[in-house]
């Protein structure tokens, strides 16, 4: 086994394991401490997949960077030595058992992992480097200073192994992102919701999902929340796509109060499509950049301005179609009329144009109570435009519904 | 009016790709157009048909002469080719069941519902740059000659049909646009009428559109 260990500078607990989900996309065996205020993967399992040591270090490098984080990693066979070695800047991994005694002699007994007072006392009796205790007899150092330590140096050097649970990623996702200072400005907020973005982008692949809704929101001091919720036309995990597009509707709201806090909530996760994976064929790239296209129009102009077009079954034209979010196949009744290209809501008209053919009667609707029998006609205008008129039974008056385009 | 830009030769020809706002070397025939579905119309437009990648004006001089149907044609070829046709801030509604008997499926068509001119320039303008809509429609008011350059630049990016349907009143500026055409009733037809046209020329048809009875 080979872990990873991270040293992030994060200190809040949840903020802790959100990175710790954020890290599962490079291990399946995480384990966090939460005291301590470390993370470990074990990435002995992942190399292949990552395409090498230097390749997944260099991944998680840069990931870290992309939350922001200025963190020390180090590579080593035990946790515990990993936890050392990353307390030294730019430690070189370590990659089998029998390299480590040399790796960590040289490094100070204060940095091990023991209870200060223990410390203390070996540097009270002389000692300065991790070699030098670790030629002291073990039944002695157990004596002189109890198991802990003796316990703690068999998990250094892996003459035992660490029994600690592996850190277990949540079912439905949760994060608040806590400001020290309240934020006042919109551009204030974009790092953190970057950030917050990218460790959900770590989690999505560590469990090889991805989302179609999320939601977001804003937490002010003496203002109800304001509250972001995006859907997306297909299945989402990447940071940067989910970024533009919530910025897109945060340029657009109108904040009532500084911000306290960020919540990120996500609570159900699909599938990856194939199609996002596999962009090689012509249809499917349109597809998927549709799909994009229509979430970034969602986000910038709301669901009701982005509109699917579907057909009802109603005699009254101006029933006989709704909008819909989603699109359906639909086909015409067989021997359906001609109908205008535009729509309007019924206008009366003044001067009527000059009628061309013959009248189609529509009645439909008088069981809901509205009589709505009428008398519809093509009429061109003496501009030359064609109008569908009807004239209303009931009244005679004459009303423009359509317009043939 | 702006000066008209100069005809500029450079090469290699990928230079020109590269700096924005330069009339390329295709000053000539459009390198890829969509057959209108009119003999006439096609023999009349350079390249044969709606140039592909590039911005066409329409100018009806009143609505409902067939202003959308003329392009019925080309928007049922690429509904055929799984392709979709985004109407933008059209003035009315479009209504389905017409949409349906000029052969647009209705999953094929998506319907942009904005207040104002703004919007809908950025909503075409994110279309044709993202490639992902066989042909976009726009209905603009705009008369600055600004929004319609960024809609051309846009169009260049993409191979998309680009429709852009302007007010009269514009017809005394200059355009930036690839093909100007006004669109004037006739008698029992649609006259269209090729004010301006990149690599080709004037000139004018009459089609059978608006033969009702």
């Amino acid at each position: 086994m080979l872990w990873l260990c991270i040293v992030s500078g994060v200190q809040e607990k949840h903020a802790l394991k959100a990175l710790a989900g954020w890290a599962g996309q490079f291990s399946s065996r995480v384990f966090l401490d939460t005291e301590r205020q470390l993370l470990w993967l074990e990435i002995g399992s992942s190399l292949r997949y990552f395409g090498g040591l230097d390749a997944l270090v260099a991944r998680v490098a840069s990931g870290l960077k992309a939350l922001t984080l200025t963190a020390t990693t180090a590579v080593a066979p035990t946790v515990e030595a990993a936890a050392l070695l990353a307390q030294q800047p730019q430690a070189p991994p370590v990659l089998h058992l029998n390299e480590l005694h040399a790796a960590i002699a040289v490094l100070p007994i204060a940095h091990l992992a023991l209870l200060p007072a223990a410390i203390a006392g070996l540097q009270a009796s002389g000692l300065c480097h991790v070699g030098e205790l670790l030629t002291l007899p073990r039944d002695a150092l157990a004596r002189r200073w109890g198991l802990q330590v003796t316990d703690y140096l068999q998990r250094l050097l892996g003459e035992r192994t660490d029994t600690r649970i592996p850190y277990r990623a949540p079912q439905s996702y949760h994060r608040r992102f806590d400001f020290a200072e309240p934020v006042q400005t919109v551009e204030g907020l974009l790092f953190p919701l970057r950030r917050i973005l990218y460790e959900l982008q770590g989690y999505l692949r560590g469990r090889d999902a991805a989302l179609q809704a999320l939601s977001v929101a804003f937490r002010h001091h003496d203002h109800a929340d304001t509250a972001l919720s995006l859907r997306t036309t297909d299945p989402q995990r990447d940071a940067l796509r989910l970024f533009a597009l919530l910025r897109e509707k945060l340029e657009r709201t109108q904040l009532p109060d500084a911000v306290m806090q960020i919540r990120l909530d996500v609570e159900h996760f699909v599938a990856l499509r194939d199609t996002q994976l596999h962009l090689w064929d012509e249809e499917q790239h349109h597809d998927a950049s549709w799909a994009e296209l229509l979430d970034k129009l969602r986000a910038r102009l709301g669901d009701q301005a982005v509109r699917r077009l579907g057909l009802q079954n109603d005699h009254r034209p101006e029933k006989a179609w709704c909008v819909q979010s989603e699109a359906a196949s639909v086909e015409l009744p067989p021997a359906f009329p001609d109908r205008p290209l535009w729509l309007l809501t019924p206008r009366p008209v003044e001067h009527l144009p000059r009628l061309l053919g013959k009248p189609e009667r529509i009645e439909a609707g008088w069981w809901s109570g509205e009589d709505s029998s009428r008398d519809y006609y093509i009429a061109q205008t003496a501009e030359g435009s064609r109008w569908w008129l009807y004239r209303e039974a009931a009244t005679a008056r004459w009303f423009l519904q359509g317009i043939w385009a | 009016m702006p000066a008209p830009n100069p005809i500029v030769r450079l090469h290699p020809p990928t230079l020109l790709q590269e700096i924005p706002g330069i009339w390329r070397g295709r000053e000539l025939a459009p390198s890829k157009t969509c057959s209108t579905g009119y003999r006439q119309l096609d023999a009349l437009l350079p390249g044969g048909g709606w140039p592909l990648g590039a911005l066409t004006e329409l100018i009806p001089v009143t609505e409902g002469i067939g202003e959308v149907a003329v392009l019925q044609g080309a928007l049922k070829r690429l509904c055929d080719a799984k392709r979709h046709i985004v109407f933008v801030h059209p003035p009315y509604i479009p209504y389905a069941p017409a949409l349906l008997s000029a052969g647009l499926p209705l999953p094929r068509v998506l319907w942009i519902d904005v207040s104002d001119d703004e919007n809908a320039h950025w909503a075409a303008e994110q279309t044709l740059r993202e490639g992902a809509a066989g042909a976009v429609l726009l209905w603009s008011q705009a008369l600055a000659d600004r929004p319609l350059r960024r809609l051309q630049l846009a169009a260049e990016t993409g191979e998309s049909l680009a429709f852009i349907y302007r007010p009269v009143a514009t017809l005394q500026n200059a355009s930036p646009a690839a093909l100007r055409i006004v669109l004037r009733p006739t008698v029992g037809a649609l006259g269209v009428e090729v004010l301006k046209a990149r690599g080709g020329h004037s000139g004018a048809v009459l089609l059978a559109i608006g033969t009702h009875v």
